[in-house]
């Protein structure tokens, strides 16, 4: 009975100390990623929705930028800053290649709003751009109550901002649309190195069979193999009519306003 | 003849032995540690990225605050003190496993801080330069990096508790014995200073 309970001991303790560590920096929860513009605080109406998310569209399409709006009833006693980046990594809006994601977020109960760029964009979109932005179209007409208008405009301009050098944005579009002819080779290479190893070493324990060596090991039982190499990396494209992130990486770029 | 095609199959079959092995070790966590230690490193270059990139945008700020605020001599020297003695501290190679070290490059950078702190608060009572582009986007500069530098030296504190755990905890602590014994554990940000993000200053 000792005996047993020191042997459970080990995993007991173990698992103790993950759960203990396990809880990072608390993380809000987020609203979930429901299309371009997830309009959790009910700021925009149906057409208002469509149009802005026909124009996001577009961007991506041209820039392969993924710029998406959010509006969010409650930043949870967080920062908008933290919240920002946080939100941002959580949806992994870009491409996990260039991350060139943008969010434009809006918490109309906090009064804030924030511009979130993605790694790959600092350089385009810098802190003093997106300071220009809110503070010259968002901003005046956050004031006045009119949240469309500021989120348009806003929309408007941190598009040009993004397709604004010409010469840029199409090496940055080329880029984007090159398809990741990394990914599926490795996993091809992966597979076949392991069917290679299966079929040697079946044939290796068929031959010493066949010469008659009975070492006890001539038949071996299922044989398991390592799982990480491959077939783990599920990260959906987005393809389809659905919307997601490539896994676009954030480091805190952008700047932050209030009214 | 029997004994050589023996000898030769022996062989062949270690091979395919030594090949198996290795994917199941990787699969039980061999690699965990330097994988942990390598991300540890990485966030470290980022925050260290960071604070330089600070360090870079300081002698703009404090020559277009002087324009306007020439009488503020004591709040701009500090400035510029504090950040000669953060960019001359020594980064040893070992920092992230030298303590001394490590709460060297941590004061500095937290004096930087508190020097950047006082300047930014008397600003406040220069309504022109307040108003100055060139001060407005050098501001939002010196915010996002801000703002970078807390997120990153975050991310280092996640990647470091990450991998203290393993070398501390069970498999991990085996690995790190049987084969890497130069592992030490790694110096992290206390957390009242990512707390304290701008002193406080009051008039």
């Amino acid at each position: 009975m000792a005996a047993m309970t020191r042997r459970l001991g080990w995993p007991a303790l173990l698992l103790a100390l993950t759960v203990w560590v396990a809880p990072a920096f608390a993380e809000p929860t987020f609203p979930a990623l429901s299309g371009r513009v997830v309009d959790a605080a009910n700021l925009l109406s149906a057409e208002d929705e469509a149009a802005l998310t026909a124009e996001l569209k577009a961007l991506e399409e041209k820039a392969s930028d993924q710029l998406v709006v959010v509006t969010v009833p409650s930043l949870q006693d967080t920062p908008i800053e933290d919240y920002g980046y946080q939100l941002g990594r959580h949806w992994g809006i870009g491409t996990a290649k260039l991350n060139n994601g943008v969010l434009l977020i809006v918490a109309p109960n906090e009064r804030k709003v924030r511009i979130e760029v993605g790694r790959g964009l600092e350089p385009i979109l810098t802190d003093a751009l997106s300071r220009i932005i809110i503070e010259n179209a968002i901003l005046p007409r956050f004031r006045t109550g009119d949240f469309v208008g500021g989120i348009k405009d806003g929309v408007r301009d941190i598009t040009l901002a993004l397709t604004g050098d010409v010469a840029e944005l199409e090496a940055r579009a080329r880029e984007g649309a090159r398809p990741d002819a990394n990914d599926p080779a490795m996993d091809w290479l992966m597979v076949f190195f392991w069917v290679a190893i299966i079929l040697l070493f079946i044939w290796a324990s068929s031959r010493s069979n066949r010469q008659g060596v009975r070492g006890g090991r001539g038949g071996m039982g299922p044989i398991i193999l390592p799982g990480p190499g491959w077939g783990g990396g599920g990260r959906s494209s987005g393809s389809g009519g659905g919307f997601s992130g490539g896994g676009g990486g954030f480091g805190g770029g952008g700047a932050s306003g209030g009214w | 003849m029997l004994a050589s095609t023996l000898g030769r199959r022996g062989r062949f079959a270690r091979v395919v032995y030594v090949v198996l092995a290795s994917g199941l070790l990787a699969g039980c966590g061999i690699n965990t540690i330097p994988t942990l230690q390598e991300r540890a490193k990485a966030a470290w270059s980022e925050v260290l990225n960071q604070y330089q990139r600070r360090a870079d945008l300081i002698p703009n700020l404090v020559e277009t605050v002087k324009g306007y605020a020439a009488q503020e001599s004591k709040v701009l020297t500090d400035v510029v003190e504090a950040r000669a003695r953060a960019t001359q501290v020594r980064i040893p190679p070992d920092i992230l496993t030298n303590p001394e070290a490590f709460k060297q490059f941590q004061e500095a950078q937290n004096n930087l801080s508190g020097a950047l702190g006082r300047l930014l608060v008397i600003t406040e009572n220069y309504p022109d330069l307040k108003s100055n582009q060139n001060f407005l986007a050098l501001q939002s500069q010196l915010e996002g990096t801000e703002n970078r530098i807390s997120i990153a030296r975050r991310d280092y504190i996640t990647a470091v508790r990450d991998y203290n755990t393993e070398i501390r905890t069970i498999p991990g602590r085996w690995w790190r014995a049987i084969l890497y014994p130069d592992a030490e554990p790694m110096q992290n940000f206390t957390v009242a200073e990512e707390t304290t993000r701008v002193p406080e200053v009051k008039f």
